[in-house]
């Protein structure tokens, strides 16, 4: 378990629990950014991605009294997610990004998988969250600086390249280092065969 | 597959025939597919947006169902005679407060207790209370320690044995945490230099307190909790008791450590310095039981025996015992 420290903090829950706005508010403020960035990621729509962001954090302070622990908080928020994606990719027609049609709809599809695959429940959660950090702190350093900057700063592979006095061709290589870094340590926590894949394949 | 394709895909600059490209390789081959769902996947996972947080904030909060309040003359003068009351305390608070905690600090006559490097040593505190203390360890205990008040300063590692008195806590202040118990024995490593405390309980109950004051959590034997300054974050997780407590009967277990860290260890206890030349060396995990009240050389010939080090001892004269720990050349 690994846990903010400011956040660790029964009370705080007890207070966000009981339905003090100022706590959801603290929740809100902390977790926003990176739900709509998930979700964003499946939607590519910005504002819709934001909209269903509004209505996962609704639902968290409607369900407040279900939640156990701190952890359970994002865990709540990424399921919720996870469930308003899916939903949306199901039944509503996303205009097609791409002019062919097809791939339109294997990036849909792939899409589905990785939602799908998630697990979100509450310790195997906290566990993969902390173990992700764990990860992105032990890369090399240029590399952990430009992942850091790129992922949670958002910054632009040429901004990254201007700040660090690097190319814009290390930089890409350093991501893509960082990534295949993570992917390879983390690869036995991010599930990814399901069985409707399988039968997929066979048929 | 050119990986910083999918790396421009994930970004969102990928062209349309990047992205054909990418998906006929993950048609290609089911290892592709579980390879680029998981990218996809650490991707979503360190997702974030940098949006105007107010304004999103400001129309959730709208939403949010709140019970209308009614408030009438008489509620308005209680809640307005409330704050005169709360804003008349602080103004009295000011005047008070600095004269009684001067009062206070001459009371707080410290003794402080200091084992060097190289030896251990054991206290009883005046209320019966036995400390264990660790090579290289302070302890500082106020004097009005008598009158119940029960708070010491540790720094370095202590396994505390608490005698129980439900009226007067316990308090342990280290540089970073600070600890409230009403009986109990635990162990606590708190080096000034390592910026990480550890500390585990074996019975009672242990509340661990941040520095603002609240009580961060509480924990039940068997429980480990490590708070890092680096990352301030504080991981509680169960552990094996011997690995943490075992220092005292002078029997260590190091369980899975990387040999830079247990270095460190035996720094402090036989007072030498171990110089790692290997970078790599250091970050091999070892396992293995030793007896730490052996010579130093025993103890190296016993690492040397167990892992893939090799050591010279290198005596210096008004120095602390140099020791190079570097791979057995094959």
């Amino acid at each position: 378990m690994a846990f903010e420290k400011i956040d660790l903090d029964d009370f705080f829950l007890l207070r966000f629990k009981s339905g003090d706005e100022l706590a959801f508010e603290k929740i809100f403020k902390s977790n926003h950014d990176q739900i709509v960035g998930f979700c964003n990621q499946f939607i590519s729509d910005r504002d819709k991605a934001k909209s269903l962001t509004q209505e996962v954090f609704l639902n968290l302070w409607l369900n407040r009294e279900k939640i156990e622990t701190l952890n359970g908080i994002r865990s709540f928020l990424y399921t919720y997610a996870k469930s308003s994606c899916l939903n949306y990719l199901r039944h509503r027609k996303v205009i097609s990004k791409y002019e062919d049609k097809q791939l339109q709809e294997k990036e849909e599809e792939i899409n589905r998988e990785v939602l799908e695959s998630f697990d979100f429940n509450s310790l195997e959660f906290s566990e993969l969250e902390e173990l992700i950090q764990k990860a992105i702190n032990d890369l090399p350093e240029k590399c952990r600086q430009v992942f850091i900057m790129s992922r949670y700063d958002r910054k632009m592979n040429k901004e990254i390249s201007e700040e660090l006095n690097i190319s814009v061709k290390a930089v890409e290589a350093n991501m893509t280092r960082a990534l295949k870094t993570l992917k390879s340590k983390l690869s036995e926590y991010l599930p990814a065969i399901l069985v409707q894949l399988i039968m997929h394949h066979i048929s | 597959m050119d990986y910083s394709i999918i790396n421009k895909y994930l970004v969102g600059n990928a062209s349309e025939a990047e992205v054909k490209d990418i998906f006929k390789w993950i048609d290609s081959d089911l290892e592709n597919r579980k390879e680029f769902i998981q990218y996809k996947k650490i991707w979503a996972l360190t997702a974030k947006t940098t949006v105007n947080q107010d304004e999103n904030w400001n129309t959730i909060s709208n939403k949010l169902a709140r019970p209308k309040k009614h408030l009438n003359t008489i509620n308005y003068w209680r809640v307005a005679a409330g704050f005169l009351l709360v804003f008349g305390l602080g103004v009295m608070m000011q005047y008070i407060l600095p004269q009684k905690s001067q009062q206070q600090f001459t009371y707080l006559a410290e003794t402080w207790i200091e084992v060097p490097l190289g030896q251990m040593s054991n206290v009883v505190l005046p209320d019966g209370t036995t400390v264990h203390l660790n090579s290289g360890t302070k302890l500082a205990y106020s004097g009005n320690f008598n009158s119940g008040e029960r708070l010491v300063t540790l720094e370095g590692e202590a396994f505390f044995d608490v005698v129980k008195d439900q009226e007067h806590p316990f308090v342990i202040k280290t540089n970073l945490l600070d600890f409230k118990v009403y009986g109990t024995s635990f162990n606590i490593q708190a080096y000034p230099e390592d910026k990480v405390i550890n500390t585990t309980l074996v019975e009672g109950s242990l509340g661990i307190i941040g520095k603002s004051g609240s009580e961060i959590t509480r924990l039940v034997p068997g429980e480990n909790a490590t708070y890092s300054d680096d990352d301030r974050q504080l991981q509680v997780g169960k552990v094996n008791l011997d690995m943490y407590t075992s220092w005292k009967d002078g029997l260590v277990t190091f369980r899975n450590e990387k040999l830079k860290d247990i270095a460190r260890k035996i720094e402090r206890w036989y007072n030498v310095e171990i110089v790692i030349k290997n970078a790599r060396l250091g970050e091999e995990i070892y396992l293995g039981t030793i007896l730490k009240n052996k010579p130093i050389d025993q103890i190296l010939e016993v690492f040397a025996l167990t892992s893939s080090l090799k050591y010279q001892i290198v005596p210096r004269a008004n120095e602390r015992t140099l020791i190079y720990w570097e791979y057995k050349s094959n």
